[in-house]
């Protein structure tokens, strides 16, 4: 279905890269620093945020979280761990940094723990629904395309999965496995443009 | 763009064999991308893959209920109506369970001697007694996709019934250092999921001991040739091999589901004879099976007053079925309880009346018979003939243990094959019973307490406290179930102390779920093995596999949508009082839930239901217009009839079977229009005589008058024509 949410900002001019070296480098990088963002975001505050969606998405959004709730008395709240994946089933497209942040930076061991209901959560979908950068299909194209050596349209599968479990927010094997399943062609290779159609078809 | 959960890193770790050609930063963003809409990608199926068996449950459960209801409808006919009204003869023979009530008249009726195997036979032979070459060939056939003879059939079922009446109610079975035991839940008749299990784990024998946790008949459509196989091994193996009752181990139930239609489907002569003497063995199927007295395997669960020392007790095969409670506890018409008067409530299954009873001290136990030592068969001689020897001689020493003091070809009866409508039922009865459809039809609730399941009709939920209680008070420590569907094939409960086993896989639809089982050793921890057994589906990616699935639910719930079409433009109506012909979403979902009552998500659905939904309304005629069912090609001027029939398919096919007492297939116009008189008292619908007459005319009934059940139903089978996934 269509992922509901508001029109989003119109994304910033991309970020200016850290020097860094071009080839994987040998010496040990310092912990990142987040990429840039707008200069240090304060806290997420939920009471700050404004709810705009209608009454009708609000019910949906409802029924969605109904699916997710596994709680003893059906009292319609979710894990913390959940959440990120509940935001995504409703069409939002949140990074696990984005949940991380709206959830209250929680400690992981906390994450399988700590409950939250639907009022809290829907201020958190309603901010992540305004993220800028969310990406469209161009964006997403053109993020493979530098993996396109050869400009002919494919890129090779293994620096794909390389980059995809090792890089960013990591995916498993088992993801990586399932996430190129019938993609890539004999020599190994994926066509790009018809696999991220396949991603933003699901 | 942040940080995500693991830390990254700019450097590769052990996949050296690639380098990253691009700028790592390049890369980073492009990963982040990828990574956060995949995992966007993978939440959205998961939520539609929720949907989906949302749909087929709640349709499933529905169908539970629906039958349950009729079944009692029938038995307030039988209460309240007297003897002479035609209703009441039309299904009382439902209630004549045992008709004949001696042993040797029974085995005289089964015989089947007097049943000649044709030369153009080409089938299995058996002989007898039962060998594991027997099973095996016996396997090989039915792989050939044929059937066996109907004398052998009588004769397998002969032998069960014999030896099922001297097991205990409760198998008590010990597992050792050297073995391992294999627990396989639900088959529903789908055979290709049985010869897995016998594929990858191997075939019983006595170094391979297995329990068999009911439902092995129903829905799917080789549910003889389970019971045939199981038997087979049940005969050879009587040690090793435990067979549980299951809630669609009842002769009621089959004749909804399935099971009815297809033996009579396969053996149109005998076909009637056979499902006679299957009803006498699930009636004398054991009731639950216990390892090392500590785990306890039963088809459906327990409730808060479970008693396995009045399960051990009492005499199973009292309770033909278990879809009816005995007479004792039915409500009379004024609401006042007949005869017992301790049961704070002691209605039947349905109607969300029952309550919690308390649990009865000992009563008179009536001897031994259910605690016969079993004997290894492992230091007896390994040769063919001697070992069938052996079994023989095991038998007949039970038996005597038994208090038979006769062989077995003499046994007079004891009450034991008596009508629970000729005796007298007592209070005890009424306990028994519902111990009985505790056991069989009950499931785990996540909330603690024990109350009824009307999403079933049938049984309680139970809680995690429940089961702590019950388990402390027999001194174990597992539960071991099946009876509901699950999408790994098992799945755990209750503090991982109730664990349910399913073992037909793709039991929704291709794609659906994955069956399973369990092998546990002396350490009583169970380790699971899945398996999914159609070869198409294996190849599917989890998407297809989703969408597939998918697809047949939404088909199945348009069908819902479509039989119920004028309550439903009814109840758009309440919200349209100006007649306008749209209604806003909102209202949509809340008369869509009203009419069908499913519990689904329907604002979620909607996307797949309606196509056109402009500025948040329904155009709702067109909606039902457009659901692309197919009318099927009888027309009919009196479109309600119509309505009822599609609404009550099921029902109106349980109802044939129950008339067509003679099981041949065909009933006359006359008992067509007593079923449809059935069907309106049920549903409390006033449908006119010129309505059924008319109905009637419409049928193609054969030059002596009757119709052929099968091809009525066909003919009003409704088909989805709608071609959008």
């Amino acid at each position: 279905m269509p992922p509901k949410k508001i029109e989003p900002k119109k994304p910033e001019p991309k970020k200016p890269e850290p020097k860094k070296d071009a080839a994987p480098a040998a010496k040990p990088a310092p912990l990142p620093e987040p990429l840039p963002e707008p200069p240090k975001e304060p806290d997420f505050d939920p009471k700050s945020v404004a709810i705009e969606f209608s009454t009708d998405q609000i019910e949906e959004f409802k029924e969605a979280f109904t699916l997710f709730d596994r709680t003893p008395t059906g009292e319609m709240k979710i894990t913390y761990a959940q959440c990120g994946d509940v935001m995504r089933a409703l069409g939002q497209n949140p990074t696990n940094a984005d949940v991380l942040k709206v959830l209250g930076k929680p400690r992981p061991e906390d994450m399988s723990i700590k409950m939250l209901d639907f009022e809290t959560f829907l201020p958190m979908l309603q901010h992540i629904s305004r993220a800028k950068d969310q990406g469209n299909f161009e964006d997403f194209v053109e993020g493979l395309r530098v993996f396109d050596k050869e400009g002919n349209g494919t890129i090779m599968g293994a620096e794909l999965r390389h980059v995809l479990a090792t890089l960013g927010e990591r995916m498993t094997e088992d993801e990586v496995d399932r996430l190129m399943a019938g993609q890539e062609d004999a020599n190994g290779c994926i066509n790009y443009t018809s696999f991220v159609k396949h991603i933003l078809s699901g | 763009m942040g940080c995500g959960m693991g830390k990254s890193r700019i450097q590769p770790n052990k996949c050296d064999r690639v380098s990253i050609s691009v700028p790592a930063a390049t890369a980073i963003r492009a990963a982040l991308l990828i990574q956060r809409w995949y995992r966007q990608y993978v939440a959205r199926l998961e939520m539609r893959r929720r949907c989906t068996w949302n749909i087929f449950q709640s349709i499933e459960y529905a169908g539970e209920q629906d039958q349950i209801k009729l079944y009692h409808f029938f038995g307030f006919l039988m209460d309240h109506f007297t003897p002479a009204s035609s209703e009441r003869n039309l299904i009382s023979h439902i209630f004549r369970e045992n008709e004949v009530c001696r042993d040797a008249d029974w085995e005289r009726y089964f015989c089947y001697k007097d049943i000649e195997v044709p030369d153009s036979y080409c089938g299995p032979h058996l002989a007898f007694p039962m060998t594991f070459c027997g099973v095996s060939k016996l396997m090989e056939a039915f792989k050939l996709k044929q059937q066996l003879h109907a004398r052998y059939v009588l004769q397998i079922l002969g032998e069960t019934w014999r030896l099922l009446r001297i097991l205990p109610n409760i198998n008590h079975v010990s597992v050792c250092h050297t073995k391992e035991i294999t627990i396989c839940g639900d088959l529903h008749g789908q055979l290709e999921d049985l010869l897995l299990i016998f594929y990858k784990n191997g075939l019983p024998s006595c170094e391979k001991p297995y329990v068999f946790n009911g439902d092995f008949v129903d829905r799917g459509k080789n549910s003889l040739e389970i019971l045939l196989i199981l038997f087979g091994f049940l005969l050879v193996y009587p040690n090793e091999v435990h067979l549980n009752r299951g809630n669609h181990e009842d002769h009621i139930v089959n004749l909804r589901y399935g099971f009815t239609k297809e033996v009579l489907g396969k053996y149109r002569v005998h076909g009637k004879k056979i499902l006679k003497l299957l009803q006498k063995i699930f009636s004398w199927l054991p009731l639950a099976t216990v390892i090392n007295h500590k785990v306890l395997v039963v088809h459906g669960g327990i409730s808060d007053s479970t008693d396995l020392d009045m399960v051990a007790r009492m005499d199973r095969h009292r309770y033909v079925s278990v879809l009816r409670p005995p007479k004792a506890i039915r409500p009379t018409l004024n609401g006042n309880k007949a005869g017992s008067g301790k049961d704070e409530d002691a209605s039947g299954p349905a109607e969300g009346r029952r309550r919690r009873v308390r649990s009865l001290t000992n009563t008179s136990a009536p001897g031994q018979r259910n605690n016969i030592p079993r004997r290894s068969l492992h230091n007896l001689p390994t040769g063919g003939a001697q070992l069938n020897c052996s079994v023989e001689d095991e038998l007949k020493e039970r038996r005597r243990l038994a208090g038979f003091d006769q062989t077995y070809r003499e046994v007079k009866t004891l009450d034991s094959d008596s009508d629970p409508e000729f005796g007298e039922p007592t209070e005890t009865h009424g306990h028994e019973w519902k111990q009985i459809v505790n056991l069989l039809w009950n499931d785990p609730m996540p909330q603690n307490g024990c109350i009824s399941n009307e999403v079933r009709g049938g049984g309680c939920y139970w809680g995690p406290d429940v089961t702590e209680e019950v388990l402390g008070k027999h001194n174990l420590q597992l539960l071991i179930r099946s009876h509901e569907c699950k999408q790994d094939g098992y799945e755990f409960c209750h503090n991982r102390r109730v664990l349910t086993i399913f073992s037909a896989s793709n039991y929704y639809e291709v794609g659906s779920n994955r069956g399973a089982y369990i092998r546990m050793g002396h350490d009583l921890v169970p380790h699971f093995i899945q398996y999914q057994a159609s070869r198409t589906c294996r190849e599917l990616t989890l998407r297809q596999s989703v969408g597939w699935t998918e697809r047949s639910a939404l088909r199945a719930l348009r069908q819902q949508l479509f039989v119920h079409k004028s309550d439903l433009v009814g109840a758009f109506q309440e919200f349209d009082p100006n007649n306008t012909g749209v209604i806003s979403l909102r209202h949509w979902a809340t008369a869509t839930e009203r009419v069908l009552k499913l519990g689904l998500p329907w604002r979620v659905l909607r996307p797949q239901l309606i196509n056109r939904a402009q500025h948040g309304m329904v155009d709702y005629q067109q909606w039902i217009r457009e659901l692309s069912i197919t009318e099927p090609k009888p027309e009919v001027s009196d479109t309600s009839i119509m309505e009822t029939m599609y609404k009550n398919h099921s029902n109106l096919e349980t109802i044939f079977r129950i008339i067509d007492t003679d099981h041949s297939g065909l009933i006359s116009f006359e008992e067509f229009r007593q079923t449809w008189k059935l069907l309106s008292s049920h549903l409390k619908m006033e449908i006119s005589d010129k309505a059924i007459t008319d109905l009637a005319q419409s049928m193609d009934f054969n030059k002596d008058g009757s119709i052929d059940i099968n091809e009525f139903m066909e003919a009003f089978r409704l088909v989805d024509l709608s071609t959008h996934a």
